[in-house]
């Protein structure tokens, strides 16, 4: 299997801080592969790095064998990018929010409507994406912006806290859609979530993060057998020394 | 790029016109709140216009001289209702105007009419009723009745001249001298007073800087708000990874404001028009051949000042953006481009009141060294002539802007743009996580 992501000995600081400390992984291509940590570990600060927004102190990233510094606008074609907190143009309907986002990725007419097609079914919106997207619920607004992410069968989508927001009907449409469209489309996954149901049901494999460095990886099964835990949590506590 | 620019320009636009903040105070209410103080504006001189017309007076002719009838013969030819109150006291006459629409009571003393046959001085005098309100109403019929007597007392004064000079024209007698005012307009004579220049020159001077900095306003606030509500809506983020150009992203926002401010400042000037238009009758207006005496704007003073006006526009927006870049929402965005104002607001005084250039020289500098003050002192150049100046101007401000473009493409091409925060605490410049 090829390398879609790999950080080596990455380091960012913001200012005297130090966000990320010497953090390495590795992600293969077509693999669903999830941040695990505490709430200021550095998993956003990876996943901003990664996806262009940020420029690393020290250290590298490269996305499909591109330095994400060095050729970010190489890389950006290759990702699409979901933030924790993200929103939509409050005064844009959700089909004009995904057109005007579909029109970065293809010059054509009829591939853009084809991609707008696309997110209107995975967001499962119908009618509602006529609407102005401030007459949206959090949950709605989630579930257009992880449409927009997938809709372009991206070769590497970042997503932080993708079910952020979404109830339990709907967090389990956004987990079957992801592990669908990196099975049926390839799309390689890196995502981070506070959810630990989910990153097991989802990952392929997990890297536990603590204080920016990576604590503990492997498969879910295999951190589960590792630590002798019933589940994801407990190795989390096991590894971090809560438990 | 040409389609990413369109997609980001078009997404702007129809963001910015559709936010009901925008929409509402940057086109409806201009459009709407000028027009309807020209409306008070007109409505109250029309009816102060209609109330003189049907001003209705007192008057106690205790004189019954053949002056105080012809005193009287001419406030009634000039409108005025008069009622005669001849025989009543000053009291009894005062309690009988108290309540009704008489505006003046005017007493014309015994003895009146023989002063002025003897050629001296007589008494009239005039008593007010006042109430309070009424504005400039009221005080215009004053200046109403006033003009009458005056009009009177010069036919007296030419009666007397003549009588006196039986050879002369009274006219010639009172004015010695006939002032013909002319002006010399880039070196050459012109037939033109020049307070009818200067009064253009002042309509200019007035419209044009006022014009500019509502733009200039309109727009620094649409391009901070542009950046800024990215950051509030925490859509940035994903629009920074998308594959485009920063700069392609920078000149999509600076496009889109600048659309969107033009249309917001034609609503402002078409309602500032018409509120003007609604005083025309107070300004006195010559009809001048500015283009037989050399002042008619030309392709080129018009070029000069569309270029000007373009560039401290573009300045204008590269600034606010790049300020707006330290900011986290909206609010924090117009709270730091707002002191920014100042730098409109102080050459558009200066240039309304006085020649820049005359002015002390130190503050000359500081006033030229405002880019924005010269996109002002462009407005001005057919009558000026000072292409030179102006040009250099618009150099300046190429200079300006391009800085400021830089410096911008940069704070957006970086990291800075996500993570750039100004503390006032400690003034220092700090960055965020």
């Amino acid at each position: 299997m090829s390398v879609a992501v790999e950080a080596k000995n990455l380091v960012k600081d913001f200012g005297s801080i130090r966000a990320l400390d010497n953090l390495n992984f590795k992600i293969e291509k077509g693999e669903i592969f999830g941040l695990i940590g505490l709430n200021g570990a550095g998993k956003t600060t990876a996943l901003r790095v990664t996806a262009t927004l940020l420029l690393p102190t020290s250290g590298t990233v490269t996305v499909f064998g591109l330095d994400v510094v060095e050729d970010a606008a190489e890389v950006r074609n290759l990702i699409t990018y979901l933030p924790e907190e993200a929103g939509a143009y409050k005064n844009l309907s959700g089909f004009e929010y995904l057109r005007f986002m579909a029109n970065f990725r293809t010059k054509d007419k009829a591939a853009v409507e084809e991609l707008v097609d696309a997110a209107a079914e995975i967001s499962g919106l119908g009618e509602r994406l006529k609407d102005k997207v401030k007459g949206y619920s959090k949950g709605m607004k989630r579930r257009l912006l992880v449409a927009r992410a997938l809709m372009t069968k991206p070769k590497l989508a970042i997503l932080d806290e993708p079910n952020s927001g979404l109830d339990v009907l709907h967090s389990v449409h956004v987990r079957t859609l992801i592990k669908r469209y990196a099975k049926e489309y390839g799309v390689t996954v890196l995502l981070s979530s506070h959810n630990m149901l989910d990153v097991e049901y989802l990952c392929d494999r997990v890297a536990l993060i603590n204080k920016g460095k990576v604590v503990a990886e492997g498969s879910p099964s295999e951190l589960k057998e590792k630590y002798n835990a019933v589940n994801l949590e407990e190795v989390f506590g096991e590894v971090v020394g809560f438990a | 790029m040409l389609k990413g620019l369109l997609n980001i320009v078009i997404k702007e636009v129809k963001e910015m016109v559709r936010d009901p903040k925008i929409l509402l105070g940057m086109i409806i209410v201009p459009l709407l709140m000028f027009p309807l103080m020209g409306f008070a504006v007109q409505t109250s001189m029309e009816s102060a216009e209609q109330s003189i017309g049907e001003t209705s007076i007192a008057l106690m002719d205790q004189d019954q001289g053949p002056y105080a009838q012809n005193l009287v013969g001419n406030l009634t030819e000039s409108n005025f209702k008069v009622t005669q109150l001849d025989d009543m006291s000053l009291d009894q006459a005062i309690t009988q105007i108290e309540g009704t629409n008489i505006t003046n009571l005017v007493i014309i003393p015994s003895g009146f009419s023989q002063n002025i046959t003897e050629n001296g001085t007589a008494t009239l005098t005039i008593y007010t009723p006042f109430e309070g309100g009424g504005g400039i109403a009221a005080s215009s019929r004053s200046v109403a009745i006033n003009s009458v007597i005056s009009s009177f007392e010069n036919a007296i004064v030419d009666q007397r001249i003549n009588e006196a000079f039986t050879e002369a024209n009274s006219t010639e007698i009172l004015n010695p001298i006939l002032l013909s005012e002319k002006s010399i307009v880039k070196g050459k004579s012109a037939d033109v007073s020049p307070d009818v220049l200067f009064g253009l020159m002042m309509s200019q001077s007035i419209a044009m800087p006022v014009g500019i900095m509502t733009l200039l306003i309109f727009s620094m606030q649409l391009a901070s708000t542009a950046v800024a509500s990215e950051k509030e809506e925490k859509t940035l983020e994903t629009l920074l990874t998308m594959p485009i150009n920063r700069t392609t992203i920078l000149a999509g926002k600076l496009t889109g404001s600048i659309i969107v401010a033009i249309v917001g400042a034609l609503a402002y000037l078409v309602g500032f028009s018409y509120y003007m238009s609604s005083f025309t009758g107070m300004i006195p207006t010559g009809t001048v051949d500015l283009a037989a005496i050399g002042l008619a704007p030309t392709i080129a003073s018009y070029a000069i000042m569309g270029v000007s006006l373009f560039m401290a526009l573009l300045s204008a927006l590269a600034l606010a953006i790049s300020l707006s870049v330290f900011a986290d929402d909206v609010r924090g965005a117009q709270a730091l481009v707002g002191p920014l104002f100042i730098l409109f607001v102080v050459p558009m005084i200066f240039s309304m009141f006085t020649d820049i250039y005359s002015l002390p020289f130190p503050l000359s500098i500081i006033l030229l060294a405002i880019p924005f003050t010269h996109s002002m002192l462009a407005t001005n150049v057919a009558f000026t002539g000072n292409y030179i100046g102006a040009i250099g101007g618009i150099v300046y401000m190429v200079i300006f802007t391009i800085i400021v473009l830089y410096i911008a493409s940069r704070l957006f091409g970086t990291e800075k743009i996500l993570t750039a925060k100004l503390k006032f605490k400690g003034f220092s410049l700090r960055k965020k996580r």
